[in-house]
């Protein structure tokens, strides 16, 4: 079949012969489909299109050893004599066959002439590549020093926000846009800072005051709303989306029909509101939320409910190994914008993150027990909840009487399964109320150290029954070349938490004004805010995210500094509507010449109707309670109960993350479910009921001062000619059809649909 | 457009595919043919063409939650049979996992009697009288494969992809692929009467896919109009409404007329105007009066019975996957008495199946609706307990080698593909995975299921991960 030659020249030309005449074309046929770039496909990690691909073999091992086809792994794939490698899948190959690829690996398995070496695609999970890579990585470089240069243009060269995005605009040929009109300005102000929509009396006096002292009047009202209660809980909203926060475990029981309670989440949601309030320095914030317990608090210290972070992840009850990923998943996505989870089962494929850095932080977050969330002696109370008297009597009446049932109960099993009938009156009637009565106790949902921290080793492919080499306790080698172990004596939590907080991290900061500055701008300058990796690209704007980064790093990582010094900017007061000339330039807004049309969240229009209906209850912090139904809550939506198993149908409909993982933005969809609840939902009815039982709506003389208040209260401005002429001849027509029509009236009454009409309109969930 | 060119590389599409999520679900289709462009953040439902002409359109999943017995209905052994009673031979023992050895009990052979029915002489027990009228149209999987031998992982696995992470479900996949064609139902509807399945909603989950995607799960014994949250108020007259939504939509049309580069308040006053019609089709939807006397008599006055008959109304309407749970928790788990148990769950069903099948054969719908039948394992040769009394005999778990059948969507009826060994312990040819069954009702669906990606959490996610194959020979 072929001719060994004598000369060297000669048989190299035999061998290359071989492999494309022999050889190539059963790997083509055979192999190709999983194992080669044309396909894209590299299953195990094994290329079969080059010579580097099979010498240097799979996650296994090499898969040929030249000259030694009994040693090959390639032949014992091929060979079938190995149950769990067998290769191809489809069928054994025929003993020619096999008798061809035994000689060419005899031969020293030499590949093609045109070998095609190593390509991007090859090094895909190669972490010698990867880091090499990460050495150019805009987000791993040191966060530098910037400073914008002047602008040709007076009201852009005040601020270096301003002079950064001016400078771009001009390279782009844009033209910034002026100022938002006063309405829209203070409306975008007002839900930004607050969550919540202006009075009508703001906005009729905001334009006097910008005429006055525009400067000062803009510095007020900015200052006004950061330093109002409303502020923490717009931005513990933010937050909590990264901390996928929910007030329960991510199963339910089958047989109550109930969920697994978290009934003490809500210390976790009031710390974070509180510290935005308090202005706590983020880095501050973020150990307190990875380590409190280890901070030398006290034990009933209001801090201990920031280790929540960790504790209302969705895996509660179940799998340990879940919820250790959860953990270091909202950790390094959540703090760093790194996806570590991807390295779980091998190195990651496209980020310089080794599988065994998945494990040094399974080591830390293994070391870490928590307390079962029922559990009333392991969480601590936590300071500052006051109740009344009343509902504190009250709440012992309920417990008094539910405990009495526990105790009547004995040691019965319950019918079906194998729990006490005592245990299954804990886990609902008692769990229920200690999550929604208001004069419940107030318990941290702490984590504390093993009494032994464990010395981690990596879980071969993921299994934790397959145990691999050992690796310390330390923080990422791409942000630690050293790979310093943590001490030997915690699991190193707080190490981690000063790793990730510290100024050098170059992550850490850039990654969290990102997610401030979508907030407010309405889109990110990183459009992957919880990625920063390899494969997400540098922003347009670098120097304006590493000034911002910096600037918040120096200002003692102060949010509130960090929030004011954008809205303060001209880039943010921009109008929103659209210039003809920057459109055809730069139609997706991404170098912020104008600002960009924000949608409500539900949380804010549901707020916001609460809000012009008069009933909302501006209360702050206690126990969750119910967002919709009969005894819906008067609060604001940050205090509604979340249920991670069964996710109320209205907040999915309105693009609400499902807390099951970090999530790092909400998207938007128009969708009818929405429209619907606008239209029909009992909450939406209630409102415009509610709006028009207002004192000021039955004071006045008729229906166009009517219309008139309507437009004043829920859209903050005058009603235009032709909108109260149309609602006049729609109050005609329903007059006539009350009159002529007696079979099946409408109990709807007019005015509130006038009202709703209103509270369902783009205006109203749309800011300028 | 140069997302399509494949002289770049991945790395560099996703650099530059901007800030489109839409764009980055592309990436896993380079230099295929394009998937119409999926705009999640303001069109997630719209109909979208799938990567090359599909065979089928839709799908009725009927799940046997709980794991029919294959032997006792479309894997007849008449060597367990003629060993009945007999203990599993030393030769098939050792061949079991180690920790089934000590519990596998007698060879227990089926006391269903096989036929050959049809002109494909395909063989199918007599539990199903009336669906053995269409062994024509059954594609039988014969060789089935699972991964872990229990109920939560079983389901997960067939819905998901994945025995225990939490991974989209098919239908959340197809919905992200193909759109809604119905304007006025959800594109993902789960009946199970009674409650929900073992695994609850993960059954059904859209995961890591934008939550638009998940199944809406309806109790077929609760209130229809609980379909959709919010869908109707009782207190106003139609044309009350209909007068009120015009208030709002003139307001909307000034409104958005001021700001004509925004895509966005046009979507809405087209959604306002779904949303209004969607009030009457859904309550329609589950309007079985409007169906002749003769059809609901095909289908049987019985719980499977409104379930498949409301599966076909659905799925009429453009529903993209309609999948029904035989009932809550998984009652087709026979530990005990499995013969009086499969007897019962079979009559339950087979007359409703029967029809569903004659129904959209009848409206020429077959063609395009896949019917999938199956649970999510099967269930052993072998008895459980060692009970004396064989009534109370049961069978257990068994994931190597069960029976599934396909019907539509252009699988090949009267076939039974695969086999088990005569002791019905293993597959012994062709084995199909759950990921070889997902890839293979992806290709009919018109998806590479290669192609078929989402990015998150730094990858790009498919149903099959790194596994499947497209199995050609179930299809006609």
């Amino acid at each position: 079949m072929f001719v060994i030659t004598q000369t060297g020249q000669a048989e190299e030309m035999a061998n290359v012969d071989f492999f494309e005449k022999r050889i190539r074309p059963m790997l083509v046929k055979h192999c190709y489909e999983c194992h080669s770039e044309q396909e894209k496909e590299q299953m195990g990690g094994l290329l079969l299109d080059r010579q580097s691909g099979w010498l240097k073999g799979g996650e296994t091992t090499m898969a040929v050893i030249p000259g030694e086809p009994q040693s090959s792994l390639l032949m014992e794939a091929i060979l079938y004599k190995n149950e769990n490698l067998q290769m191809p899948p489809e069928g054994k190959l025929s003993d020619v066959e096999i008798k061809y690829f035994e000689d060419w690996i005899q031969r020293g398995a030499p590949g093609p002439e045109n070998d095609l070496g190593d390509s991007e695609f090859s090094q895909l999970g190669d972490q010698e590549f990867l880091f090499e890579q990460a050495k150019q990585h805009w987000a791993f470089q040191p966060i530098a020093k910037t400073t914008p240069l002047q602008v040709d243009n007076a009201m852009f060269n005040r601020q270096p926000i301003d002079q950064f995005i001016f400078a771009k605009m001009q390279q782009q040929k844009l033209t910034p846009s002026r100022h938002a009109d006063p309405r829209s300005m203070l409306r975008r102000l007002s839900y930004d800072l607050t969550g919540l929509p202006p009075t009508a009396k703001d906005v009729e006096a905001f334009p006097a005051k910008l005429r006055e002292n525009r400067p000062q009047a803009i510095q007020e009202t900015v200052d006004r709303l950061i330093e109002s209660p409303a502020f923490g809980e717009k931005m513990a909203r933010m937050w909590l989306d990264i901390a996928r926060y929910a007030d329960t475990d991510s199963r339910y029981r089958p047989d109550t029909k109930t969920p697994h309670y978290f009934p003490f989440a809500f210390t976790y949601r009031d710390y974070v509101i509180k510290a935005f309030n308090a202005d706590k320095p983020f880095n501050q914030f973020v150990k307190e939320q990875l380590a409190a317990d280890l901070m030398g608090f006290a034990e009933d210290a209001p801090e201990q409910a920031a280790l929540g972070f960790l504790a209302v992840g969705p895996h509660a009850g179940g799998s340990t190994q879940e919820e250790i990923d959860d953990w270091i998943d909202v950790t390094s996505r959540g703090l760093l914008g790194l996806t570590v989870a991807c390295a779980r089962c091998h190195d990651h494929k496209y980020e310089p993150i080794p599988t065994a850095d998945y494990y040094a932080l399974h080591g830390v977050f293994n070391s870490v027990d928590r307390a079962n969330p029922l559990n009333e002696k392991l969480q601590p109370e936590v300071q500052g909840y006051t109740t009344d008297e009343k509902s504190h009597q009250d709440y012992l009446k309920q417990r008094q009487a539910i405990a009495k049932k526990i105790e009547a109960a004995g040691n019965k099993k319950a019918g079906g399964n194998n729990r006490s009938i005592a245990q299954k009156i804990r886990e609902t009637e008692l769990a229920a109320l200690l999550t929604y009565h208001p004069a419940a106790p107030a318990r941290a949902m702490v984590v504390a150290e093993k009494k032994k921290p464990i010395e981690p080793s990596i879980f071969i492919r993921g299994d934790a029954s397959n145990r691999g080499d050992a690796v310390p306790r330390r923080f990422l080698k791409l942000l630690d070349d050293s790979q310093t172990p943590f001490s030997d004596k915690n699991s190193g939590r707080l190490e981690l938490a000063g790793k990730i907080t510290s100024p050098d991290n170059p992550l850490t900061a850039r990654v969290f004004v990102n997610r401030v500055w979508g907030m407010l701008m309405g889109s990110y300058l990183v459009d992957a805010p919880s990625n920063f990796g390899l494969m997400t690209a540098a922003p347009a704007h670098p120097e304006l995210l590493d000034w911002l980064a910096n600037d918040f790093i120096e200002n003692d990582w102060s949010v509130k500094h960090l929030v004011r010094t954008i809205v303060l900017s001209n880039t943010y007061l921009q109008s929103s509507f659209s210039l003809d000339s920057n459109e055809s330039i730069d139609p997706g807004n991404r170098f912020y010449w104008r600002a960009n049309r924000k949608h409500l969240s539900i949380e804010e229009l549901r707020d916001s109707m609460l809000a012009v209906s008069g009933v909302i209850d501006l209360k702050q912090f206690g126990h969750s309670a119910p967002l919709w139904g009969e005894d819906y809550t008067r609060r604001r939506s940050i205090y509604g109960f979340i249920n991670r198993f069964n996710l109320d149908p209205t907040l999915r409909a309105f693009d609400f993350p499902t807390p099951m993982q970090t999530q790092s933005e909400r998207t938007e969809s128009v969708v009818a479910t929405q429209s619907l609840f606008a239209m029909n939902s009992a909450f939406v009815l209630d409102q415009a009921v509610e709006i028009t039982e207002r004192p000021e709506f039955l004071a006045a003389n008729d229906d166009q001062e009517r219309i008139v208040y309507l437009f004043e209260l829920i859209l903050q401005r005058p009603a235009a000619p032709p909108e109260i002429s149309k609602i006049t001849r729609f109050l005609e027509l329903q007059n006539r059809f009350k009159s002529s029509l007696k079979k099946s009236p409408s109990t709807a009454q007019s005015w509130p649909l006038v009202a709703q009409s209103i509270l369902m309109s783009n205006e109203f969930q749309y800011l300028d | 457009m140069s997302q399509f060119n494949p002289l770049i590389s991945r790395r560099e599409l996703l650099q530059n595919s901007g800030t489109g999520l839409g764009a980055l679900a592309l990436v896993g289709l380079l230099g295929q043919s394009a998937q119409a462009e999926r705009n999640l953040d303001e069109a997630p439902l719209a109909v979208a063409t799938p990567h090359f002409p599909a065979k089928a359109k839709r799908v009725i999943h009927l799940f046997m939650n709980g794991g029919p017995s294959q032997i006792d209905t479309f894997d007849p052994k008449p060597e367990v049979n003629r060993l009945d009673n007999q203990p599993l031979p030393e030769s098939f023992v050792k061949q079991l996992q180690r920790t089934q050895r000590n519990r596998v009990g007698k060879l227990f052979g089926s006391p269903f009697k096989f036929k050959k029915h049809g002109q494909s002489e395909l063989e199918i027990s007599e539990l199903y009288p009336h669906l053995s009228q269409h062994a024509d149209e059954l594609c039988v999987i014969r060789s089935m494969q699972g991964e872990i031998a229990n109920h939560s992982p079983g389901l997960l696995l067939t819905n998901c992809g994945h025995s225990t992470l939490a991974r989209p479900s098919l239908g959340a996949w197809l919905l992200y692929g193909l759109g809604n064609e119905s304007d006025e139902l959800p594109g993902f509807v789960v009946l199970c009467p009674r409650g929900m399945p073992t695994a609850q909603s993960r059954n059904w989950t859209s995961s890591f896919l934008p939550g638009i995607y998940q199944g809406t799960h309806i109790d077929t014994l609760g209130n229809p109009e609980e379909l959709i949250p919010n869908l109707t108020r009782n207190d106003i007259r139609t044309g009350s409404q209909r007068a009120q939504i015009n208030l709002t939509q003139f307001m909307n049309q000034r409104h958005a007329a001021r700001r004509p580069d925004d895509e966005r308040l046009e979507s809405r006053i087209h959604s306002m105007e779904l949303a209004f019609r969607m009030q009457t089709a859904a309550s329609d939807v589950f309007d079985l009066q409007q169906e002749t006397a003769n059809t609901r008599e095909m289908y049987g006055d019985t719980l499977q019975g409104k379930n498949m008959l409301i599966a076909r109304r659905l799925s009429e309407r453009g529903v993209r996957y309609v999948q029904i749970y035989h009932g809550a928790g998984q009652p087709w788990d026979s530990h005990g008495s499995a013969i009086s148990n499969q007897k019962r769950l079979a009559a339950e069903s087979d007359q409703a199946i029967a029809a569903l099948l004659s129904d959209l054969k009848q409206r020429g719908l077959l063609e395009e609706t896949l019917v999938i039948w199956g649970g999510e394992m099967g269930r052993t040769a072998t008895s459980q307990s060692n009970v004396k009394d064989r009534k109370r005999w049961g069978r257990d778990h068994h994931i190597d080698g069960y029976s599934v059948w396909l019907a539509g969507g252009g699988f090949k009826g009267g076939t039974a593909y695969g086999t088990t060994d005569e002791l019905g312990q293993a597959v012994a040819e062709n084995p199909v995975t759950l990921h070889d069954l997902h890839a293979t009702i992806l290709n009919q669906m018109g998806f590479d299921h290669k192609q078929l990606t989402y990015h998150s959490s730094g990858r790009d996610f498919r149903l099959t991960d790194v596994h499947g194959h497209v199995v050609s020979d179930l299809l006609g």
